[in-house]
């Protein structure tokens, strides 16, 4: 016979199966969205990241590789995004030269979801929203927003101290699954080393000069809004900073690599290949722990009234006014940022050089929005048109 | 936004208040707490009401592998407990020592402290070794008062103890320093801050140590030996250090599958006929209320951050003059563990030891210090963990704040002790080692 006890927890079982449905369903949606990118008239190729570990082929965390090949021979650049897929600034900076970019001289790979398991990832206690839209001439385009590591669905258990290949550091349990922990790599590791050794696989085989990985950070971090380098790239990070400020009227402060902290793309590219790396960090309020709610807006505009309060007490790292820092603003810097590295590199060695047009720079981002520079994929000839 | 988030945070305090005061449990009011909170966000759109269910059940997620971690462990604490390992070794411990009281009493710390280092849980420590050692206290004359108190203590130092310290490892993946180098300036504190509580707390013999009740009370299988109580713990230590030995070689099993391969080997040693199952099933009654809270919290903080009420509390620590902030940190910590048990390290952590780290401090100092004040505050409520669980297997039946009471010595001397880490970081530097 029925008690009340026995209805109540009928009641409540119940509930707890509706709300276990209608908050998986979006999860589950989240991780099964694809991001349309277009091909641009300058994408000669696309390989998986497996073409350079087989072992990687068929995983979530295999990832293609946009080969852009420029008519006369030259050097060549690999650009990374998403290798943290919450700060996605740097997957729409690759993702806009992926769309436009014409290459002239030399070659560029572009890799938008450096960590794609991270990117269908969801970060749990942090409340963000799953996707963000951008406003582009044709409507809305839509990103799914993930998050610092990989999904554990795809690389799992954690060990309870992550040792770090080859320098066995001691680096938190949380890092085994993060891309910027995990250089340079192992062949037969786990997948997200497997990730970072195919990229190295990548720089050595086809020679690349440089290594550009775009990343974000909060304002309240000492390492923000700034060029990580290596000593070997440090003469060109500087060249690049100094440019951009003079001629484009932003900051980007350098911030030399530290040697003994571990498996950054910044410190192990350098150490383990002949190529120049460099990581920068663009400011994300949104990211920032002191923040009003985690919307949308405040991921798009990074306006924050805490923020601006903090600001006046110079408890940040950035200047911060009424004004925020707007996504086309961190996209902007990361592209001509990008473009002065790739340009003082190609002036100091002619022979290597890489020759980029049609990517628009900083002025033009903040001008006419990210939005702006993104192709209708229902426009385009289905064959160019990649689902991530 | 302020006025806003005020409100949101005003409707989760009532909501919880309310819930107590019709006398709903702690898991019960954090929930309806989190569920007014999500549902007063969504008035501000922050979360929009449709979104409410995907951030309870994503929130539900945020410390599963903490979760899997509790009930391994002490699943297989409660097979080395019912084979009677745990009160042969408290036996032996009392036995042999009991003409050096203060060994004794030394070498019961170092029982408690170990499960909670390994696992970088309190609980455990408690929930394995608290009920034996309790009576090992009573059977050494400790006051009945004073033993939640120093379980309570020697817990919290348990769980910031190396090798695990979960704080520290929130701390250091949220702020992009390396969990390397805490073996001394955790180790060291812990040890000396340990001896300290169960020497002040119960180093006076205050009544005349019932010897003989504590012997019937820990009774264990004639067959129990050294053997079979060690073998388990040395294939679980064995595990962990292989991956230490040869991490490219080895495989990353995880401490949840660890401790389970330790499980199986227990109940294989066990002089007592177990049945897994049932150890299992009585393990997860046992830690259900546990589980729930940790469940629970990660729904709160979820709701919290979706809200802005998240950011406004380390908005709002942040905010305090540096001389005032040093002087509040042994409020605001624990505090802040109250509330949101390990949710705390990342909202107000973060950002304070990368502000602490600007000025100067030395961040993995920094970290350690805070690390010593975090556990006090799971002796506070709402949550209240470790100070309840304390109770529970200490069978200590006054009241509350009456046990609370008896830690304030030890609480003001880890206290001090946190706090002259973080404001002389940079001169203890030399601890850091790695």
């Amino acid at each position: 016979m029925k008690t009340a006890g026995t209805g109540f927890r009928l009641a409540a079982a119940l509930a707890v199966i509706i709300i276990l449905i209608t908050g998986g369903r979006p999860l589950r949606e989240h991780r099964q969205f694809p991001v349309e990118i277009v091909c641009g008239p300058g994408v000669t190729e696309i390989r998986p990241l497996s073409h350079y570990l087989p072992a990687l082929k068929d995983t979530p965390a295999d990832t293609p590789v946009f080969i852009l090949r420029g008519t006369e021979t030259g050097g060549a650049a690999l650009i990374m995004g998403n290798t943290h897929a919450n700060e996605p600034e740097g997957m729409l900076a690759v993702a806009i030269m992926i769309e436009n970019a014409l290459v002239e001289k030399g070659t560029l790979y572009l890799i938008p979801f450096f960590n794609r398991s991270a990117s269908l990832n969801t970060r749990p206690g942090e409340g963000y929203p799953l996707y963000f839209s951008l406003l582009t001439p044709w409507g809305q385009k839509k990103f799914r927003l993930g998050n610092r590591d990989a999904s554990p669905l795809d690389q799992w258990p954690d060990p309870d101290v992550y040792i770090h290949y080859p320098e066995k550091q001691m680096l938190s349990y949380l890092d085994i699954r993060n891309t910027n922990r995990t250089w340079p790599g192992r062949r037969n590791g786990l997948p997200m080393e497997q990730v970072t050794f195919a990229a190295m696989e990548l720089l050595r085989r086809e020679r690349v000069d440089m290594a550009i990985d775009l990343h974000g950070a909060e304002t309240m971090f000492p390492v923000t809004n700034c060029i990580v380098a290596p000593e070997k790239s440090m003469r060109i990070a500087t060249l690049a900073s100094l440019t951009v400020k003079s001629m484009e009227g932003f900051e980007n402060h350098l911030e030399s690599s530290p040697e003994k902290f571990r498996g950054l793309s910044h410190r192990e590219i350098g150490d383990y290949s002949d190529t120049l790396p460099f990581l920068l960090e663009a400011p994300i309020p949104f990211l920032d722990q002191p923040t009003g709610a985690k919307t949308e807006q405040l991921f798009l505009d990074g306006r924050d009234d805490f923020l601006l309060s903090l600001a006046g007490q110079k408890k940040l790292f950035v200047p911060y006014d009424q004004s925020g820092w707007p996504l086309d603003r961190r996209v902007g810097q990361h592209l001509s940022v990008t473009l002065e590295i790739i340009r003082q590199f190609s002036r100091k060695t002619p022979e290597r050089a890489v020759v980029i047009r049609n990517v628009p720079r900083y002025s033009e981002i903040v001008t006419k929005g990210t939005g702006s520079y993104f192709h209708h994929p229902a426009s385009a000839e289905k064959d160019r048109v990649v689902k991530l | 936004m302020l006025a806003q988030t005020l409100i949101i945070t005003v409707i989760i305090i009532a909501a919880y208040a309310l819930a107590k005061w019709r006398g709903l449990s702690v898991e019960l009011s954090l929930l309806v707490a989190t569920v007014a909170g999500a549902l007063g966000g969504s008035v501000f759109r922050t979360p929009k009401i449709g979104e409410i269910p995907r951030h309870l059940v994503e929130g539900s997620f945020t410390y599963l592998d903490v979760i899997l971690v509790f009930f391994t462990a002490t699943l297989f604490i409660t097979i080395v407990q019912e084979s009677g390992g745990v009160n042969f070794a408290v036996r032996q411990a009392v036995i042999r020592f009991s003409r050096l009281r203060f060994l004794s009493l030394f070498l019961l710390m170092i029982i408690v402290l170990i499960p909670g280092a390994l696992t970088g849980a309190g609980s455990v420590s408690l929930l394995v070794v608290g009920a034996p050692v309790a009576l090992a206290l009573k059977g050494l004359g400790v006051p009945e008062k004073k033993i939640p108190a120093i379980l309570f203590i020697l817990a919290g130092l348990a769980a910031a103890a190396p090798p695990v310290n979960i704080w520290a490892m929130v701390l250091c993946a949220g702020t992009a320093i390396p969990y390397v180098g805490f073996e001394l300036p955790l180790g060291l504190p812990v040890i000396i801050l340990g001896t300290l509580t169960i020497f002040i707390l119960g180093g006076r013999r205050a009544e005349a140590g019932d010897l003989e009740a504590f012997l019937e009370k820990t009774r264990c299988h004639p067959a129990m030996n050294w053997f079979r109580l060690l073998t388990p713990f040395a294939v679980f230590f064995a595990l962990v250090l292989a991956y230490r030995l040869w991490p490219f070689s080895f495989p990353v099993l995880g401490l949840p599958l660890e401790f389970l391969l330790a499980s199986l080997a227990a109940l294989a040693l066990s002089p007592v006929r177990l049945n897994l199952v049932k150890v299992a099933s009585a393990t997860v009654s046992k830690l259900l209320p546990l589980l729930a809270i940790m469940v629970i919290v990660g729904m709160l903080q979820q709701v919290m951050a979706a809200s802005g009420v998240k950011g406004l509390i380390s908005y709002s620590v942040l905010i305090i003059p540096l001389g005032l902030l040093f002087c509040l940190l042994p409020l605001i910590i624990p505090a802040s563990e109250g509330v949101l048990t390990y949710g705390g390290a990342a909202i107000i952590g973060i950002p304070l030891v990368w502000y602490l780290n600007s000025l100067g401090y030395h961040a993995t100092v920094v970290i350690s210090g805070l690390s010593l004040l975090w556990p006090l505050g799971d002796g506070l409520p709402p949550t209240a963990l470790i100070g309840r669980l304390s109770l529970m297997v200490s069978g200590y039946e006054g009241k509350y704040w009456h046990f609370l009471r008896q830690t304030w010595v030890p609480w003001l001397i880890i206290t001090a002790a946190g706090m002259l880490m973080i404001i002389f970081s940079g001169r203890l530097r030399f601890l850091v080692i790695g």
